[in-house]
């Protein structure tokens, strides 16, 4: 009886050890946003940064919480369609602001990025931006972080590395006429001439769904490569269906946003694809990948891009990580101030240096290592990294 | 040379997609005043409901091209019935109403669908080739049924009774309902037989180009180009507005590049409304 007696004495303190726990770790929240496209061509982007960030919370949360100020608080993530919009995104930084959360993740798009920059800066609000706009981050914007290497660091090596592999000799450089599609191209377009491969670029007005007009001009010029650049994945894979129609056996080039599984769908398979060549925007080690698609799984997501993925749960950490060490989710310039001090060593990144001064003339680069991907000739070669360092 | 050639094929298959977008949305406006900005949801329905009819019950292409027709004009004869019908002569009420159904169709299809592009491949592939000139089996197949669907909607419209009678009604309701014509029973056949046409063009085009529960805003935007060129209302219009529209795109993107190609249009579109306000075969705009 007495033994009965002990056991159920030890299993109360337990539970209610438990239940204090719990309800320590449900005492304060930290919020942190996310902000992208869930919806539309360029979904893909917007619900993988949202599943990352998620990822990143529950690894805190399955933990007992967030060491936030003495206490461990649940990280709740509000994420917000910002349609891939400046409107959007600026809505959804006042929209954000109006729920406290002073944390950012995200936007994705250069015009979200532009959207977002003022209207966060006014409200106090750190933000974690992968667009490849040239004003992606800058002095002018204290609180704004770039999550991903920009073109500058990465364009160079990953041309000069397909150009060796594939022979370019002329390409044509895809992209929408708006500064999401602009600013990449002109730097991939300059760049491909800097290797002296002849080079085009067409621009096409974003929401055209048929293609066919763009393709027969692309045809008229027969490149030997053609580069979809930040082309939103749907828009992508409707181009390579449309180009492999229109009869192009050339090279697929892509030094923009994630999007490969789309584009090797819409070719009917890898082996009609060919050859294809694309950024990683972060290099993940490949023993990593299963690990990032089964975090997904245990938290019931819709599966996003891995790279896409990785890249704002690496984000999501480091924002945490801040929050905790400024002991404070709504204090944006606090938490900027212990982020800019953060080592930069995340579990699926790896190691990467803080970098940026050179392209944006502000120290608030992720400079994680990318990747360069490669089909050839139907068979996938896996992904190349590629080390960044400011220049 | 090759490339004119080309240049004109290509405006025609872009002109049979644009004819079939716009002849639904210019007949709801020529029959029943009603400007529905729930069109391009019609053309997304067409669309999801041909890729869950192959993709999960396996059906043949064709039995999903019809299901998704009278699909999508059970749903518009019902949404006309039962919400559009108690506001029809309320043009604001009408555009709110649906503009809503159209909120509402994008967000059913990305609960059911996800938001991402689904994989669904036309069953017609194969490409003619002769040097660099080229068209797509399945464009033949859109361009036929194009040619249909206007042969269909003519011998509807002017050789039949439910023709003469739905023109009679969108001439002067009072007195075609003074005579016996009922609009209750006509108004929602009118606005399903438009819906029914979307829908078949959503089963028809998107397989070929891309399926995303957002893919009905651009739809929108061409079909209301197309028909204010052409002229409210008009369906020969809206017919030979859709066949330009494609022309122009087809040889301003080709020569010109795809931004100047968009410029094009908006350009030609605002020249002929300064020279001609009601559009090209537009009449005074009717009184309903």
């Amino acid at each position: 009886m007495a033994r009965l007696y002990c056991a159920a004495m030890v299993a109360s303190v337990l539970a209610l050890t438990q239940i204090c726990s719990d309800a320590n770790a449900q005492e304060c929240e930290a919020k942190v946003g996310v902000v992208g496209p869930m919806s539309g061509g360029a979904a893909l982007w917007g619900i993988s940064a949202r599943n990352g960030t998620e990822i990143a919370a529950s690894e805190y949360n399955q933990a007992g919480g967030l060491p936030m100020g003495g206490k461990k608080c649940k990280v709740v993530v509000v994420s917000y369609d910002s349609k891939y919009s400046a409107e959007g995104a600026a809505a959804a930084a006042n929209n954000l602001a109006s729920q406290d959360v002073s944390v950012i993740v995200g936007p994705l798009g250069s015009p979200e990025a532009t959207g977002i920059k003022p209207v966060a800066e006014r409200n106090k609000q750190v933000t974690m931006n992968v667009v490849y706009a040239k004003d992606a981050i800058g002095p002018q914007w204290p609180l704004a972080f770039h999550a991903v290497p920009g073109p500058g660091a990465w364009a160079k090596p990953v041309v000069k590395m397909a150009k060796e592999k594939f022979d370019l000799k002329s390409i044509v450089v895809v992209a929408p006429n708006d500064q999401g599609g602009t600013d990449t191209a002109t730097v991939a377009v300059d760049t491909y001439r800097g290797e002296g491969i002849d080079t085009k670029e067409e621009y096409y007005q974003r929401g055209t769904t048929n293609f066919a007009p763009i393709v027969a001009r692309i045809m008229r010029s027969d490149p030997t490569a053609i580069d979809l650049c930040t082309s939103p994945p749907g828009d992508a894979a409707t181009l390579v269906k449309q180009l492999l129609e229109a009869g192009f056996k050339g090279i697929f080039g892509r030094l923009g946003g994630a999007a490969t599984n789309e584009i090797i769908r819409a070719a009917g398979g890898i082996e009609s694809l060919g050859n294809f060549y694309w950024l990683e925007s972060v290099n993940v080690d490949p023993a990593r990948l299963e690990a990032i698609v089964s975090a997904q799984k245990g938290l019931g997501q819709s599966p996003g891009d891995s790279t896409v993925v990785a890249i704002f749960a690496a984000s999501g950490r480091l924002a945490m990580k801040a929050i905790s060490n400024a002991g404070t989710s709504s204090d944006g310039v606090k938490v900027a101030q212990e982020l800019r001090k953060l080592p930069l060593d995340d579990p699926w990144l790896a190691k990467g240096d803080w970098t940026g001064m050179s392209a944006y003339g502000i120290r608030q680069e992720f400079g994680f290592p990318v990747g360069m991907g490669l089909i050839v000739n139907g068979k996938n070669l896996g992904v190349t990294p590629i080390s960044v360092a400011d220049q | 040379m090759e490339t004119a050639v080309s240049a004109g094929i290509i405006g025609i298959g872009l002109g049979a997609q644009y004819a079939l977008l716009s002849l639904g949305f210019t007949l709801i406006y020529g029959i029943l005043g009603v400007i529905n900005f729930s069109h391009g949801g019609f053309y997304m329905l067409g669309g999801y409901v041909a890729f869950a009819v192959v993709s999960k019950l396996g059906l043949p292409y064709p039995v999903a091209v019809i299901a998704a027709t009278l699909g999508c004009a059970g749903l518009g004869a019902l949404f006309e019935l039962l919400v559009l019908e108690r506001h029809i002569d309320d043009h604001l009420a009408t555009m709110m109403l649906t503009m809503g159904l159209y909120l509402v169709m994008g967000t059913v299809l990305v609960l059911a669908f996800g938001t991402e592009p689904v994989e669904f491949h036309s069953p017609v592939s194969g490409v003619w080739r002769s040097g660099r000139i080229y068209v797509p089996y399945a464009n033949l197949v859109v361009l036929c049924a194009c040619l249909a669907a206007i042969a269909g909607i003519y011998v509807l419209l002017y050789k039949s009774n439910l023709g003469r009678a739905l023109r009679a009604l969108a001439d002067d309701r009072p007195v075609a309902t003074a005579l016996g014509l009922p609009p209750k029973i006509l108004f929602p056949a009118a606005f399903g037989v438009a819906t029914g046409l979307a829908g078949f063009t959503g089963a028809l085009v998107t397989p070929i180009l891309s399926l995303h529960p957002h893919i009905g805003d651009s739809i929108l935007t061409i079909s209301f180009m197309i028909v204010i060129l052409g002229g409210l209302g008009s369906v020969v219009g809206a017919a030979v507005a859709a066949f330009v529209v494609g022309l122009v795109e087809a040889y301003s993107s080709i020569y010109l590049g795809g931004s100047i190609g968009a410029l094009t249009l908006f350009l030609l579109v605002l020249a002929t409304l300064v020279v001609r306000s009601t559009g090209l075969f537009g009449r005074q705009v009717r009184a309903a």
